[in-house]
């Protein structure tokens, strides 16, 4: 019965957790001055 | 400079093309990538930054002073420049959507040389590629 309520938790938590784990700085470019 | 680069954390890989003055850098998985420290080693390796442009996913927030901010992790958002395109994400705040844009978070100021770090980076918001 624990088990399945902490595996319950855990699957919410993960869900509540998600979009905000996919979110980063996927790509960076820069325009630079001054490279030789 | 592009092992200057590489060496920063949250960095995957640099490319830099000589010809047009471009430096693309892919980040890490790991979200750890600070733009602003990208500026600074740019700059510590002896070229100066004319713009940095960033695609990006985060959540639309309202910081402490209620402005608008793009959050990318628990501990880290960017505030807003105000456009047409940030308002139209307003509605957005404090709902579970994802978004990515693509946006400007350094435009050199016209004679500065050196980048100012002491300001918090301002996101321009570019172009909404996604909500999810």
């Amino acid at each position: 019965m624990n088990i399945r309520k902490l595996s319950m938790l855990m699957l919410l938590g993960s869900m509540l957790a998600a979009p905000l784990a996919m979110a980063q700085i996927t790509h960076v470019d820069m325009r630079v001055e001054g490279m030789t | 400079m592009k092992q200057h680069l590489g060496r920063q954390s949250g960095v995957q890989k640099v490319e830099v093309s000589l010809i047009d003055g471009k430096v693309d850098v892919t980040p890490k998985e790991d979200g750890q990538i600070d733009p602003a420290q990208l500026l600074k080693a740019t700059y510590d390796s002896g070229v100066s930054v004319a713009e940095m442009d960033v695609n990006v996913r985060g959540k639309i927030v309202k910081d402490p002073s209620g402005n608008l901010a793009l959050q990318i992790s628990p501990s880290r958002s960017y505030q807003f420049a105000q456009n047409e395109l940030s308002q139209g994400l307003e509605s957005l705040s404090g709902s579970p959507t994802v978004v990515t844009l693509r946006g400007q978070l350094y435009k050199k100021p016209a004679g500065k040389k050196k980048p100012d770090t002491s300001q918090p980076l301002k996101l321009t918001v570019l172009q909404v590629q996604k909500k999810e």
